[in-house]
Parts: structure tokens; sequence; C-alpha cells
């Protein structure tokens, strides 16, 4: 098809699912996830938002929390900053029942197209108090971050102190459209890594 | 003008002696660069990890150039501070890298480096901790009077970044 005049907006979507957790020290988790992007960036299609099911480790040494659940989003843009982050947090209950936060990640969603696998760390703010540590324990209310999006930004995070407890494996499919004729180059020219490789790629010339 | 978006994080540390750290870091970029959008600094959070001795921060970089030419190309530097369960801080490392200069994604080992003392205050730092800092922190990514400096090897940084480019096909350049 012909297009009257140069793209303006280009697209960028992402499948996969986040797949497994290791968490050695807890068991029972679930997931939630969100994805934060700048201002210049708008979802088109798919679910920003989702909640998993709640997952236990298997008998085997593996140790393995396995989620298995899907991703799916499509977000279009003007401007590459503020590319969007997928934010994880994950939760379980305590030793009285109470749900409460057992970590919270982010990572940016790969530019170049193809499949990426990504495993990130999980972390939980920590109280500074011994005291404060011992009631909220006793009381089940731990310390949590307000909104999970903070995860993603880098302000402010200078006067917080964090436990990294387990990691998430997240995989990503991801395919963009019209980045090339924007102008932006999202792997070298001499492609030395054929699975990174353009999806449009053959069909434009230089 | 052609653009350079810088899309990644600070994941983490390891090779130190305590893993309860934070980062200071900043980008530092020739006259002719000029910074859009993002932060070219910041610190991350303490970590105090549970599970092995590396630190993981995940800490969000987004930031935006637009540059007339080659030189200068950003640099990104850090500093590695341990945090004590008192709330003392002391330097652990100093170390920088330059930004890959193809764009796509690259995962970074970046050396770090402690100024050492002479043989008194090396002894009284194994004691009450503390140390040498550096009072310019230009030296951290220059090369002018590192002749001075005595330091010793400290752990590693590890960085995964993105980086994208536009328009420099245009001018001929090749990366």
């Amino acid at each position: 098809m012909a297009a009257a005049a140069a793209p303006t907006v280009f697209l960028l979507m992402v499948n996969g699912q986040i797949e497994s957790a290791q968490f050695p020290a807890f068991d029972d988790l679930y997931c939630k996830y969100c994805f934060v992007y700048g201002h210049d960036w708008a979802p088109t299609t798919g679910l920003e938002e989702g909640i998993s099911q709640i997952t236990s480790k298997n008998r085997d040494a593996q140790q393995a929390l396995v989620w298995n659940f899907p991703i799916d989003i499509t977000f279009k843009s003007t401007n590459p900053s503020g590319w969007p982050q997928i934010v994880v947090s994950v939760y379980g209950p305590d030793l009285f029942g109470n749900d409460v936060v057992r970590g919270y990640g982010a990572v940016h969603v790969p530019f170049t197209p193809g499949s990426h696998r990504r495993t990130i760390p999980m972390f939980v703010p920590e109280s500074t108090s011994k005291l404060q540590k011992i009631t909220s324990w006793l009381m089940g209310r731990h310390p949590e971050f307000t909104d999970p999006k903070v995860v993603a930004q880098g302000e402010g995070r200078e006067v917080i102190t964090v436990r990294s407890q387990g990691f998430v494996t997240i995989s990503f499919n991801v395919v963009t459209k019209d980045m090339k004729k924007l102008g932006y180059d999202v792997s070298p020219s001499d492609m030395q890594n054929p699975s990174v490789v353009s999806l449009t790629d053959g069909i434009h010339n230089h | 003008m052609a653009e350079l978006h810088l899309i990644g994080q600070i994941v983490g540390a390891s090779g130190f002696p305590s893993s309860r750290l934070f980062c200071k870091w900043g980008i530092h970029t020739g006259g002719a660069w000029k910074l859009l959008s993002g932060l070219r600094e910041g610190q991350t959070q303490v970590d105090h990890p549970q599970l092995g001795d590396v630190a993981y921060w995940s800490h969000p970089i987004d930031v935006h150039f637009a540059t007339k030419g080659l030189q200068g190309w950003p640099k990104l530097h850090v500093q590695v501070w341990h945090q004590d369960p008192f709330g003392r801080r002391e330097l652990y490392g100093y170390g920088f890298c330059h930004v890959p200069c193809s764009p796509g994604w690259h995962a970074l080992a970046c050396v770090t480096w402690q100024p050492l003392g002479s043989w008194q205050e090396r002894l009284s730092q194994l004691f009450v901790g503390g140390g040498p800092q550096l009072l310019n922190s230009d030296l951290i990514y220059t090369g002018a009077d590192r002749y001075r400096l005595q330091t010793s090897a400290a752990g590693t940084v590890h960085l995964e970044l993105g980086v994208l480019l536009r328009h420099f096909a245009r001018y001929g350049v090749e990366c």
C-alpha cells in the first residue's frame, strides 16, 4: 500500500509470558504485572495489567514457581523516550495468612525485534529500624510501595533500602513497525546476530 | 541532528567486600551533545541481598541525546558506596564505561577501583572504615592527572544498556 506521507508514529507489539520465579524462602505466590510508559506512548490494543494464578513449588529439587502467564499488548508512540517497562509485583501469604508483597521488579521491554528472555531480580522495601521489622512481622503489615509503578522510575530511589530476595523470568517476542522509516536503528548495520534481524529488512532498501 | 536513546538499567554489582551497596551514577558527554529528555545522573536504592552476594538495583536509565558531532561520545560513570546497618556510608569503588556505539542491547561489566591511601590510612580504614575519596570526580572518567593516583581493584558493576540511534546513517556514520 502506498503511503502518501512519511509516518510519524511507530508501533511496538509485545507478546510473551511471565514464565516462572525463583524465591527460595517463599511459596504459594501470585504475581501482578502492569506497564509503565512515557507521555508519548499510548497502548492501542491488549491488556495493560493482569493478575496471575497462585502457584506453589513442586516437590522436586528445582523449586521453581511456574506461572506461564501471557502478556499481549501493542503500543504506538512518536518518541522512544519513555520506552515501556513491565513492572511485576509478587505477593504471597505470610506465617499468619496475610497477603504480603514478596518482590517488585521492572525491566524495559526489549526494542530489537525477535525473541528475548529476561531474568529480573525482585526486591521489597526494608524498614531501617529493627523494632519496626519486628512489629511488621507480628502485625503482618510489611513495608510496601503505595504504587508499584514507582519501581519503574529512577527518581526518589536514593532514600529507600530494599532486600532482593528472588528472581522472575519473563520471555518477550517483539515486533516493531515503521521504526526504520522514522530513521531509528535498533540493531547494528552489519547484522552479526541473525536472531535479531528486523522483520522489515527484506522489504526495504537502504 | 542525530539522536541517541539510551534505554536500560544499572542491574547490580558484585565482587565487593560487602553487598549492602548503592550506586551514584552520571552520564558525561562532550560539548556537541545536548540532553533532550531524561535524567543524566542519579542514585540507586540501597540493596541488602538475601540470596547470594550480588547487590541488585534494577535502576532504569532512559536518556535522549541529540548531537552535532561524534566527539565526546557519552560515558557512564559510577561510584559504588556501602551503607552499613548504622547508616554510615563509605566509598567502595569508582568506575566508568563508554555507552556502546552500535545500536542494540548490550550487557556490560564495568570494572571499578578504589583509591589507596598511605599505610596509616589503610590501617585505620581496617578498623573504623572510611578511606580516601576523590576531591574532583572528573577523574573517574578522564585520564589527565591519573598518574598521581594509587588505587586497588574493586568489584564489578553490571549494566544492561540498549542503544537506539537515529539519523546516523544520514550523516554517513557507520555503526
